[in-house]
């Protein structure tokens, strides 16, 4: 199952592995008199799992939501498969390529699983109006395509016994993972992921992290998420960037990060 | 006793009597159903999709009614009026997504109902301006819309049928079923009906805020230009029509406000019902006009027993 996914061109935009997918520059974004961002730069590389960690308000969601075009920044641009930008709307970057989840989880409460996920593929279907109501030839066709590659999502998730269920009915762990499974539909070359792990248990935890790492690994799906469990983020990041009061005190890998004194002193606090 | 006779007797034997005046009454009430339906499908649609209640719906039938015979006064042939007028509500559907809606983004629910209510104001002013304020006639023969009738003797009785209520009811039909198709089965229905559930699951799936609100606000549009012929077409068309979108009010109560199906069975059962009522309990025990009242009257009591109406969502929550 999983060979069919590899060889499908999701991983194909046109960057080499290892090189700049996403390039952050100088982004600044406030609301009113509130920064929220100041002057932020930082990269994704292609291939890669990257962190973004930091306090409660530093300023983190706000960057994702800059990146995936919920909000436009005030300065600095945005570099995005070698394209620069400085601002777009969301459905642009679906458009592009760039996939999320929310904090707080954003599914369609009434609709099953499947239908969910199948929202994702939304974005790919091309047939039209005509071929759509008649329900009938191309357009039929092209709906089995995406619900097959929608089935081995679920299969890939594991969530095969929930297809049916109204999403609204399940444990949020679940909804967790459904919520990733219509990002993964939409074959983003970019998923951004806010605190995937928000309120789970130990073992949905550790389910989480593996589907994270299998998602990177076997799709080669670039990775930008923002968590607090600091276990996690050492373990499954290559490289991590620390915000905090929406400046950037350090980025490095697990290691270098782990060892900087303004990254301890934002976490503990220090002594005014 | 004689009330109770008068009640739950006399009634069914009244109708049993003159099956004949019976379908006439049948029929009237289907085809006033039929307009509430359209007007509570325009509802439907928007509130579906952002969860605005649309105030406006009723006055947008007075607009597209007065576009199109204003257009015809001006010498615009009728057939080519038709089309101008459905760019007309496009270009409203755009001006209102521009100019209202983008600003209103993620406030609270009422102000963009107040907003609404906005619109409202500005197109009776608007409308007044261009078209003036006087009561029109329909151009129901210029469309080619039949205006003879068909008789039938049922039961050895009599029954009219007008062709221009049958043509009402054929292309309400057709209408509705065609934005049924619409709505489940393409994929612009399918964001119409994802951005109802959820605004930003939708955004973040690709789907466009700004393209599908000048849609449906359009789709609203072409609703209220039907409505407006039909209705048009029975009572002139004058800003007075604009008090039958208040007639959807009990139709949507019933139905429920997201629900397609339910606008349209809502609509014809209070159609049939308000009818049948008035008829042969309204005017020999009430003393007639209970159809100003009785389709609230009974929305109220649907409600006790289903406070989602027929067929609106049951709010799944877990807590």
């Amino acid at each position: 199952m999983a060979d069919t996914i590899q060889s499908s061109p999701w991983t194909d935009d046109g960057i080499d592995p290892g090189a700049v997918l996403l390039n952050v520059d100088n982004i600044s974004l406030s609301f009113g008199g509130v920064k929220a961002i100041s002057d932020i730069s930082f990269d994704v590389c292609k291939g890669e799992i990257r962190a973004i960690i930091g306090p409660n308000g530093a300023g983190k969601t706000s960057m994702l939501n800059v990146i995936n075009g919920f909000y436009q920044p005030q300065e600095g641009t945005i570099m995005f498969r070698g394209k620069e930008r400085r601002s777009m709307k969301p459905h642009q970057a679906v458009g592009q390529g760039i996939a999320r989840t929310f904090q707080n989880v954003a599914l369609f409460k009434g609709m099953s699983t499947l239908d969910n996920i199948m929202a994702g593929r939304s974005v790919m279907m091309k047939r039209n109006l005509f071929w759509q109501l008649l329900w009938h030839g191309p357009a039929l066709n092209e709906e089995i395509e995406h619900r097959e590659k929608v089935e081995e999502i679920i299969d890939f998730l594991e969530i095969k016994h929930i297809r049916r269920t109204p999403v609204g009915n399940l444990p949020y762990g679940l909804q967790k993972r459904v919520e990733l499974g219509r990002a993964l539909a939409m074959e983003p070359s970019l998923l951004l992921l806010d605190e995937p792990m928000a309120g789970m248990n130990l073992e949905e935890k550790e389910d989480m992290s593996r589907f994270v790492l299998d998602v990177n690994q076997q799709f080669g799906t670039t990775i930008a998420l923002i968590e607090h469990d600091m276990g996690v983020v050492m373990d499954l990041s290559d490289r991590v960037v620390v915000l905090d009061y929406g400046k950037k005190i350090a980025d490095g890998t697990p290691d270098e990060v782990r060892n900087n004194q303004d990254v301890i002193d934002a976490y503990l606090g220090v002594p005014h | 006793m004689e009330f109770l006779n008068n009640v739950f007797v006399a009634p069914f034997q009244d109708m049993a009597a003159a099956p004949d005046f019976f379908m006439q009454v049948v029929w009237e009430g289907l085809v006033s159903g039929v307009l509430y339906a359209l007007i509570a499908l325009g509802f439907v649609l928007i509130y579906k999709s952002s969860r605005i209640f649309n105030f406006a719906q009723g006055i947008m039938v007075v607009f597209a009614a007065l576009t199109l015979v204003g257009l015809h006064e001006m010498g615009v042939p009728a057939l080519l009026a038709v089309p101008l007028t459905l760019g007309v509500m496009f270009l409203l559907a755009v001006a209102i997504e521009r100019v209202v809606l983008r600003p209103l983004v993620n406030q609270p629910d009422i102000i963009l109902f107040m907003a609404t209510i906005g619109i409202t104001l500005f197109l009776i002013g608007f409308g007044e301006m261009i078209f003036g304020g006087e009561n029109k006639v329909m151009i129901t023969e210029q469309l080619g819309i039949p205006t003879g009738s068909f008789e039938f003797e049922p039961f050895g009785g009599f029954l009219l049928i007008e062709q221009k209520d049958l043509t009402a009811v054929v292309g309400a039909g057709v209408l509705v079923l065609v934005l049924l198709l619409f709505l489940n089965r393409s994929k612009m229905g399918r964001a119409i009906r994802a951005l109802g559930d959820d605004h930003q699951a939708a955004l973040s799936v690709g789907i466009s805020l700004s393209t599908i609100w000048v849609l449906v606000w359009f789709i609203a549009g072409i609703i209220a230009l039907a409505t407006g012929i039909v209705w048009g077409a029975r009572a002139g068309v004058s800003f007075a029509l604009e008090v039958i979108a208040y007639k959807a009010l009990p139709v949507l109560m019933l139905g429920g406000l997201e629900s397609v199906t339910g606008a349209i069975v809502g609509g014809l059962a209070i159609g049939v019902l308000e009818k049948l009522f008035e008829i042969y309990w309204g005017q020999p025990l009430l003393g007639g006009n209970t159809e100003t009242w009785f389709a609230f009257v009974f929305a109220l009591i649907v409600l006790l027993f289903r406070p989602q109406g027929l067929f609106g969502e049951k709010i799944i929550e877990r807590v």
